[in-house]
């Protein structure tokens, strides 16, 4: 169990962040502070999560602003990795060893040896639910395997910070779901500060309402989640409706106040509809629906991709 | 950082590194150069020529000369910058092991496992050709300064190639330049150029050991000087090597 972290300051504080590599900015004037609990940092590809947490582990230097984590500067101070479990989004397990001689690795690198570090790697692999392949090489792994594994290895030496780098990414929903189960245990049982990145929203918002949205290097917003929804449904939403007699039901839509636009798509079988309040539209819909006597096949926003919903947050 | 930290993390690297090296596709090169070995020097062992001169040239420019530092540089000029590749180093630059000691981490069994693999080469051209010659004292006592000569030198070519896999990106290139034309071809050129390469040194020190073939009378700078080049450089690229992997960005 770790040291409490219930009730402190921030953990990591980011002021006027700067990193680029030549001509590319991976950060640029970023500033956010992220506090014990569960956080979520969320933004597309190529957004900087990688960077920050680069950063936060001094596997990178930054070129301008400061980042502490714990009060400390990470840049040339190992001494602060033992405080700090890091569990990538890259394939980073050696292939030819099995799991246990990983998180050997891994113990004797913080320092552990003996009995101790072969009953925290017993713990660490019941934890993750990956005991019963220690044995097994990594190479043979699943990717839901390999995340657990590198879990384990990040949890080895029982860190207070523990980072994890889109650890959802390609897995399938079963898995998807035991990991975000695993993610909130080891904070609310097991006490870990845990930043969480990914790239979907819904994800992140099934394990934590805490979050900083990224967007080309900087955040763009950052708080409850529930405050960034409503900040980003204030903002114009596309949706596509597809089905029987949409002219009658564009009609009756652009009676609405908070319909902005509505446009045909092709035959006049599918309708895109700009709209300033989707709460509103939604709710109000299946009455326009029935006025408009059409029948509905599909309907999808085409906001639901995180790129949409940052050039909405970056242009307010 | 206390020393259980250090001598722990440097134990772990060191182990889990060995068995990379000794268990990987470079034990497969190591047993291909072996019998290309044998097949030479077996050949050289079965004409009729005086044994522990011929043994000696056989042992002095194929294994010392030529097969050194070509097994160094397979060993090593990609030891480091293979895993900065894969990103497998991460499980290392997030440790709290300063990374100058981890880089000892990496050195270390990487100059054992040069050491092992040349070992089995010489083991291999020496019973090939002397087992066909006869073995005698004399000739136990050219295996045994060979073999001490090829230790050296694996501490030494290790501690260079490991510094050139943090320096650049691509070290294979720079390590089959220096491998073949500057040791190769730079280290035999008559004249005062060849002291620019780590082979002088380590002829000049075997001129003093070996008492047969052209290595005896190699025209020498001092033994004393040679070890002390020979163990200033091995330092100076330790510590050349472990302060550009220290201040590396792993990004």
């Amino acid at each position: 169990m770790t040291a409490s972290t219930k009730g402190a300051g921030p953990v990591i504080v980011a002021e006027s962040l700067g990193k680029w590599y030549g001509e590319v900015i991976g950060l640029n004037n970023f500033n956010l502070e992220i506090k014990p609990g569960i956080t979520g940092v969320v933004g597309p590809n190529g957004s900087g999560k990688s960077t920050f947490f680069k950063l936060v582990l001094g596997l990178i230097k930054p070129n301008t602003g400061t980042i502490s984590v714990f009060g400390q500067t990470p840049w040339g101070n190992p001494g602060l990795h033992s405080k700090i479990g890091f569990c990538p989004d890259y394939e980073s397990l050696p292939r030819d060893s099995t799991g246990r001689e990983f998180l050997s690795l891994v113990g004797h690198l913080h320092a552990m040896e003996g009995a101790a570090l072969s009953k925290r790697i017993e713990e660490v692999a019941t934890l993750v639910e990956m005991r019963h392949a220690l044995d097994r090489k990594t190479g043979g792994y699943s990717k839901g395997m390999k995340q657990r594994m590198k879990i384990a290895g990040a949890l080895i030496h029982d860190p207070q910070l523990l980072i994890l780098d889109e650890p959802l990414s390609g897995t399938d929903p079963i898995v998807r779901k035991e990991l975000i189960d695993l993610t909130k245990r080891l904070n609310k049982e097991h006490d870990h500060v845990v930043v969480v990145s990914s790239h979907v929203l819904f994800e992140i918002e099934r394990l934590t309402h805490d979050v900083a949205l990224m967007y080309k290097g900087r955040t763009v917003a950052s708080g409850d989640i529930s405050d960034i929804r409503a900040l980003i449904d204030k903002h114009p939403h596309n949706i596509v409706i597809e089905g029987d007699g949409m002219p009658s039901l564009a009609k009756a839509l652009l009676e609405e106040e908070y319909t902005v636009s509505v446009a045909f798509n092709g035959d006049r079988d599918g309708i895109t509809v700009q709209v300033s309040r989707p709460d509103d539209f939604f709710s109000g819909l299946p009455g326009l629906i029935g006025e408009a006597g059409c029948s509905v096949t599909s309907m999808y926003s085409l906001d639901d991709n995180l790129e949409a919903i940052f050039k909405y947050l970056v242009g307010r | 950082m206390d020393l259980k930290t250090i001598m722990t993390g440097i134990y772990a690297l060191t182990h889990h590194s060995l068995k990379g090296l000794l268990f990987s596709r470079k034990a497969v090169i190591t047993a291909l150069v072996m019998l290309l070995t044998v097949a030479v020097m077996g050949y050289a062992g079965a004409q009729d020529v005086d044994a522990l001169t011929e043994g000696a040239n056989m042992m002095d420019v194929l294994i010392l000369f030529f097969f050194m530092p070509v097994m160094a540089m397979i060993f090593g000029s990609s030891l480091i910058r293979d895993e900065i590749d894969s990103k497998s180093i991460t499980h290392v630059a997030t440790a709290p092991l300063d990374r100058a000691f981890a880089y000892i981490g990496y050195y270390v069994p990487l100059a054992l496992a040069v050491s092992v693999s040349m070992i089995l080469i010489t083991t291999a051209g020496f019973l090939s050709f002397f087992l066909q010659q006869g073995i005698d004292a004399a000739a136990i006592e050219i295996y045994l300064e060979f073999t001490t000569l090829v230790i050296i030198g694996s501490f030494v070519y290790s501690s260079l190639f490991l510094a050139t896999s943090v320096l650049f990106n691509k070290p294979v290139f720079f390590g089959l330049f220096y491998a073949f034309i500057w040791e190769g071809f730079i280290g035999s050129i008559p004249g005062a150029i060849q002291k620019a390469s780590v082979k002088h040194y380590l002829r000049s020190v075997g001129s003093g050991w070996v008492d047969y073939g052209d290595i005896s009378g190699f025209d020498a700078s001092s033994i004393g000087a040679s070890t002390a080049v020979l163990l200033g450089l091995t330092v100076f690229f330790l510590v050349f090597g472990a302060y550009l992997f220290r201040e590396k960005e792993l990004s």
